[in-house]
């Protein structure tokens, strides 16, 4: 009799949970999808890390961090949760934590990571606070490598429209000047022999070396980047391809573009669309990280090419305003509101911060022009996920602890606020902070991720 | 790897300095330092001392009389004549003190009137500094320990060099001015169920009135404390109008209360609903007077 009224009941009790669960999840909770896109070594993980420790140390400890953020205030915030996001591995703040408590920034980021933060607000209302007692702020994120990022343009290419883009963009400046040797490896090249699994390698490690090259000098655009993690899902031994010579590309019947073809497509299918859809899922709010110092560091030549890059790669989105019943009910996300943030601000003084957000306005336009024509709401803002820098003994110097452990000042001359006043033989040294021996302060004081949360979470 | 290596001129110049870097402090709690209401030391106040004083000089004088009218028989008492002086010219002293502090309470007041920030207007500011240096001036005239002050002290801490106008204007209502008007409209409360009680409870109205009277008085200090304002008995004044408002409204109030009663009878149940109405009425009022003094004292919109 028990058993027969379990069976009948069961069922019942499932539908009841699920309503319950699907009632929580749409009166009382609301959730923001970010994207945060970033290229290599624009900090994202330590950004991560930031918000995830900030976040820990004002809600349970209330630490008055994230002033600007009135839309998570510290008075309503009863509690704060990390849970794992689908099936993606757990982002290791821990580890990176405990690689700053060693004095070492956090590694690079070579696997994707993942992690959903809730933030459960009391209700104040009068009436609601009876019917429905919290809300929920739901957050997901996911860290990736950005080599990543930089292959996702090549999903709607073939191979020779590819070839022939990389080809032309590896001789132009900065990049021509470190694949000087690949342009030689190529032009002895025998493409008479047929693509053997040797004579592939040879050609992929050739290129794999100027792509290793290119990043170790600040190119941002190197396609393809999972060729040069090896967290990446793509086995590129087996099915390497590069770019060829026009000559070549054009040559349909040439099996060295045959076998190149076939080896895109693999790289395609297998590879790109599943990470596209796994890693860069569809989200209504996107921050985009560009580290303006690597091309400072470098050269102009790198900031225009940093600027052609962020263009590329704002036409790989989805941008519009999906309206209520869109979101809500049919479930349809497009990025609707964008940021794009540049990382490590702490590493200018505050007089330069100006000029600095010039020069990102000026670095992001192709990207922003994208967006004005799809009447998309973005904004610019200047982050520092952990303040690293002390002010120096004038406004237009800062102080700093070098790796060697030295306390250093450095005194910038005018930062340029466009690419244009950027001089052509000048460059702006990136400082080589080292961490903080009182790193946990210093990201408790970083700057800008109040403002930037305010202006993505408000309506 | 062959590259064709170019040379830039450095924009950047570094240099090693001897010193240690500062440490940076962790950012304040919310609930470490609980911003309290802090009351003034009880002690002898200039009041009491006028008072007292007056008191002794009328009580000196009689003595005095009394000693003149001995004199006048026998001798003049030089000890008790200089007695007399001594008290007078304490009496006059402490009144002197307590005028001049009226006089400075009076001017505060007026003061902290016209200094009060124009919050949207400092908001649109592309100045930094001039919003900071607005935000000081009337800091300024916070008394130390008060609640506004420290509310004060607690947003200077937050404070970032990159901060705008329009988000040092927004974090200034958000930890400034919304936690003391919040903490005035608890006090406001406070005093009016008190006022209510007060009300209640007064055998006749002239008690009565005198009780909301005091009640009055005692929520604008109290308010205008929580502002970290202190405005002494002659800055009441200031903000008299409001109370005389008050005391009106009360006034036309027990004319209602009055006429009420007499359609009722005198009977017991009409007694208590008619100090039960009054006392409704008289904390109502002390809200309605709490409400405007904190309009008062808030930013100039």
């Amino acid at each position: 009799m028990r058993n027969l009224l379990d069976s009948v009941l069961k069922p019942v009790r499932r539908a009841s949970d699920a309503g319950s669960a699907q009632f929580a999840e749409w009166f009382m909770q609301s959730r923001h999808r970010f994207t945060i896109t970033g290229l290599s070594r624009s900090g994202k993980s330590m950004l991560f890390t930031s918000l995830m420790t900030i976040l820990k140390y004002r809600s349970e400890q209330q630490y008055q961090c994230l002033p600007l953020l009135r839309y998570l205030p510290m008075d309503l915030v009863e509690n704060m949760w990390v849970e794992p996001l689908g099936d993606l591995p757990e982002f290791p703040v821990e580890e990176h934590m405990a690689a700053l408590e060693k004095g070492e920034w956090p590694p690079a980021t070579e696997s994707v990571a993942g992690f959903q933060l809730t933030v459960r607000l009391r209700q104040t209302h009068g009436v609601k606070k009876y019917l429905l007692p919290f809300t929920d702020i739901v957050f997901e994120f996911i860290d990736y490598p950005g080599e990543w990022l930089t292959d996702l343009p090549m999903l709607d290419k073939t191979f020779t429209q590819w070839s022939d883009s990389a080809w032309a963009q590896q001789m132009n400046e900065p990049q021509n000047q470190f694949a000087k040797d690949w342009h030689a490896a190529v032009s002895e090249f025998d493409f008479e022999q047929p693509p053997t699994p040797d004579a592939i390698n040879l050609l992929v490690t050739q290129y794999r070396e100027y792509l290793l090259a290119a990043k170790a000098q600040g190119i941002s655009m190197l396609q393809p980047g999972s060729f040069l993690i090896p967290g990446s899902g793509f086995d590129w031994q087996e099915y390497g391809f590069t770019p060829l010579p026009s000559r070549i590309s054009s040559d349909l019947s040439s099996p060295w573009t045959q076998r190149f073809s076939h080896h895109f497509e693999v790289f395609q299918k297998r590879w790109l669309a599943d990470l596209k859809q796994s890693t860069f899922r569809e989200t209504d709010k996107q921050i985009i990280l560009v580290d303006l110092f690597e091309g400072l560091n470098h050269s102009k030549s790198h900031l225009y090419q940093l600027r052609e890059t962020l263009s590329n790669l704002a036409q790989t989105f989805v941008y519009g305003d999906p309206g209520w019943v869109q979101r809500h009910l049919l479930r349809q996300q497009k990025i609707a509101k964008v940021a794009f943030v540049a990382t490590k601000s702490d590493l200018i003084p505050a007089a330069q911060k100006d000029n600095l957000l010039a020069l990102l306005k000026d670095v992001t336009r192709g990207a922003t022009a994208q967006m004005n024509k799809d009447e998309i709401q973005f904004e610019h803002f200047l982050v520092s996920a952990i303040q690293a820098t002390d002010a120096g003994s004038n406004e237009q110097a800062l102080r700093y602890v070098n790796s060697e452990g030295r306390y250093m000042e450095a005194t910038f001359e005018p930062l340029p606020d466009s690419l244009k006043a950027m001089p052509a033989d000048e460059h702006y040294p990136a400082l080589p902070a080292g961490v903080p021996k009182d790193h946990l302060a210093r990201i408790l004081n970083g700057n800008g991720l109040d403002r930037l949360f305010q202006y993505l979470l408000e309506d | 790897m062959s590259t064709t290596e170019k040379t830039y001129r450095s924009k950047v110049t570094q240099t090693e300095i001897d010193m240690q870097p500062p440490d940076h402090a962790m950012p304040a709690k919310r609930d470490a330092e609980p911003l309290t209401l802090v009351e003034p030391a009880r002690g002898f106040s200039t009041k009491w001392l006028a008072l007292l004083s007056g008191i002794g000089c009328v009580v000196g004088f009689s003595l005095f009389e009394a000693v003149t009218f001995i004199e006048s028989n026998f001798a003049s008492s030089p000890v008790a004549t200089s007695v007399l002086a001594a008290v007078l010219g304490v009496f006059v002293l402490s009144v002197s003190f307590m005028t001049f502090g009226e006089v400075r309470g009076y001017r505060k007041v007026t003061q902290f009137i016209h200094r009060r920030p124009k919050l949207s207007e400092l908001s649109r500011n592309d100045a930094r500094q001039a919003t900071l240096d607005a935000l000081q001036l009337h800091a300024s005239q916070f008394t130390r320990h008060s609640y506004a002050e420290q509310c004060y002290k607690r947003f200077t801490g937050l404070l970032k060099a990159d901060h705008t106008s329009a988000e040092i204007v927004e974090m200034y209502r958000q930890f400034v001015a919304h936690p003391v008007k919040a903490k005035a409209s608890e006090v406001v409360k406070k005093e009016s169920m008190a006022s209510g009680s007060m009300a209640f409870i007064s055998p006749n109205h002239l008690i009565q009135s005198l009780m909301i009277l005091w009640i009055s008085m005692r929520t604008i200090k109290r308010v205008a404390r929580v502002y970290g304002l202190r405005p002494a008995t002659a800055g009441n004044w200031k903000l008299m109008k409001i109370l005389a408002q008050n005391l009106a409204a009360q006034s036309i109030f027990d004319l209602a209360t009055d006429e009420m009663t007499n359609q009722l009878s005198g009977s017991l149940a009409a007694k208590l609903m008619e100090n039960s109405a009054e006392a409704v009425a008289a904390g109502a009022l002390n809200v309605r007077l709490g409400k405007t003094l904190m309009r008062l004292l808030e930013e100039e919109k």
